[in-house]
């Protein structure tokens, strides 16, 4: 019976795989930058090395991350499969890869080809995998708050990716733009209205799912995704506007929302019946509780806005949201879905005659949470180093350096543990069929 | 557990999977065709639908306040 857990014209497991094994490299690659860079990097956010290292993170990992499992999870929480699934990631991930670092450089070494022409690779390969996912999802009613959610999700993604295409060709050309204005609204829409959205709408399924937790109330689950959209809205039509009375209003209420939906999750989170806390949980609470603590550093920067004059104010409130909200919550669920994954397809490749090895032998937890350990002391010395960047810039991108090795290193010997319970279940299968065809 | 809409209940919202969707199967199996049977998830179990349609078995989905999904299957 087990086996009708497969899901029909599933993607294969290497889809999404590659996407969570090369997401961690370019985390690596940010704490690289940050020791190689030091206290110059910490001076202010327009720094060539600070915008390389953002992007490093928010495009390398992050999206790396979420585009791979949205292809893989879309028949779970959507019920629908892309349509050529394996050829769609290997499309979407060799653009991300290759723009990423594209973009990277571009920053870092100021030229202005090398911005275009990430641009145009990321702007194709995020186009691609829209038009796919938009052509999987037409027709498909919101019967639930996660389809919803995923759907005005993608309107995220079109408008931060939208955004920085036009800034990254406006920088190469020299456009005339307002770019403080507009950076501020990119990075709305990609942590808001793509990133905070995603996450949410899927957590709407995993966290219960996973944590064992009561649901999330089906009212407030409705409104977040079309309430955050709404507010980036009127954050951009502010910005058109040039009203910034109406973008501190709306980046206020932003935070306010968020700060909802992330304190939500904490009280579900304290009502699990799972007794034990595993890394997923843990990073959980770290991540929801850097966000609601960034979040409320944004909901004051919006009501006194001499607040963000301080010094390291906005490079605090950067680090916070990106490495100490979203790194964590995204992280957590990558080792939860590189899991359950393995465990899905063993136990389908199994044919309910072998079982499959439990979760926690592919990928046991005393690694994961050592490696939560020193991803978070990663992240301590990286706010530490706000304020004591000659002291403490080169070391807090060793650490961080190491704790996203060692998050790489998790999932590939979780791969490593899947290919060999594979091929020793094989030998079973076989094993098995050469003895019911032997003669009786 | 029993329902007001039918006594067979497969109360799932705090099983980790795949022990829902093993249960409901199970469920189902000793059921009469024609008689309903209730799941209850924190989720909308999109795997087990294309299940439900490939067995031949109807369904209808209702989102409670509280988030549960109460999915009416009839075998």
């Amino acid at each position: 019976m087990q086996a009708l857990l497969s899901f029909e014209n599933a993607p294969p497991f290497a889809a999404p795989l590659r996407f969570f094994l090369t997401a961690p490299l370019f985390a690596t690659l940010a704490g690289l930058l940050v020791a190689w860079e030091g206290p110059g990097l910490f001076t202010s956010r327009w720094m060539p090395g600070a915008l390389a290292a953002t992007h490093l993170i928010t495009v390398g990992f992050m999206l790396q991350v979420m585009l791979g499992a949205l292809i893989q999870i879309l028949p779970v929480v959507a019920g629908v499969n892309l349509q050529r699934p394996l050829l769609v990631a290997q499309i979407v991930h060799a653009g991300l890869t290759a723009g990423a670092l594209l973009l990277a450089i571009g920053f870092l070494v100021g030229a202005p080809w090398l911005l275009s022409s990430a641009a145009l690779v990321l702007g194709v390969a995020v186009a691609t995998f829209l038009a796919c996912t938009a052509r999987a999802l037409h027709g498909i009613p919101s019967t639930s708050p996660t389809i919803r959610g995923l759907k005005l999700a993608l309107v995220g993604l079109t408008s931060v990716v939208g955004l920085g295409v036009l800034m990254a060709l406006a920088l190469a050309r020299g456009w005339a733009l307002p770019l403080a204005a507009l950076v501020d609204l990119h990075a709305g829409w990609g942590l808001g209205g793509w990133a905070g959205v995603l996450l949410a709408a899927m957590a709407y399924v995993v966290v219960p799912m996973f944590q064992l937790t009561p649901g999330y109330p089906t009212r407030p689950s409705w409104s977040f995704p079309v309430t955050m959209l709404g507010l980036l809205l009127l954050w951009s039509v502010a910005v058109l506007a040039d009203q910034g009375w109406l973008v501190r209003l709306s980046q206020g209420l932003a935070a306010i929302v968020g700060i909802a939906f992330c304190g939500l999750t904490l009280r579900l989170q304290s009502k699990r019946r799972r007794a034990r806390a595993d890394a997923t949980y843990r990073y959980w609470q770290l991540g929801l509780t850097a966000s609601i603590v960034a979040l409320l550093m944004l909901l004051v920067a919006s009501i006194w806005p001499a607040a963000s004059e301080i010094d390291g104010w906005t490079l605090g409130f950067g680090i916070l949201i990106a490495t100490g909200g979203f790194l964590p919550l995204i992280t957590g669920m990558l080792y939860k879905i590189v899991a359950f994954l393995s465990w899905l397809h063993l136990q389908n490749f199994g044919q309910a005659k072998i079982p499959a090895p439990a979760m926690n032998k592919i990928l046991p937890d005393i690694d994961t949470q050592r490696q939560m350990l020193v991803y978070s002391l990663a992240l301590a010395l990286l706010l530490a180093a706000v304020v004591f960047p000659d002291w403490l810039a080169r070391p807090a991108g060793i650490a961080f350096a190491i704790a996203n090795a060692w998050l790489w290193w998790n999932v590939a010997s979780a791969t490593r543990r899947y290919r060999q319970s594979q091929a020793e279940m094989a030998q079973k299968l076989a094993e098995r069929l050469a003895l019911a065809a032997m003669p009786k | 557990m029993t329902h007001a809409k039918t006594p067979h209940v497969v109360d799932a919202r705090y099983m980790e999977p795949p022990g829902p969707f093993v249960e409901t199967m199970e469920m189902l199996d000793k059921l009469q065709v024609g008689e309903k049977m209730l799941l209850l998830l924190f989720r909308e179990p999109h795997p087990l639908y294309k299940v439900l349609r490939q067995n031949g078995h109807s369904y209808e989905t209702e989102l409670l306040p509280d988030g549960t999904f109460e999915i009416l299957i009839t075998r």
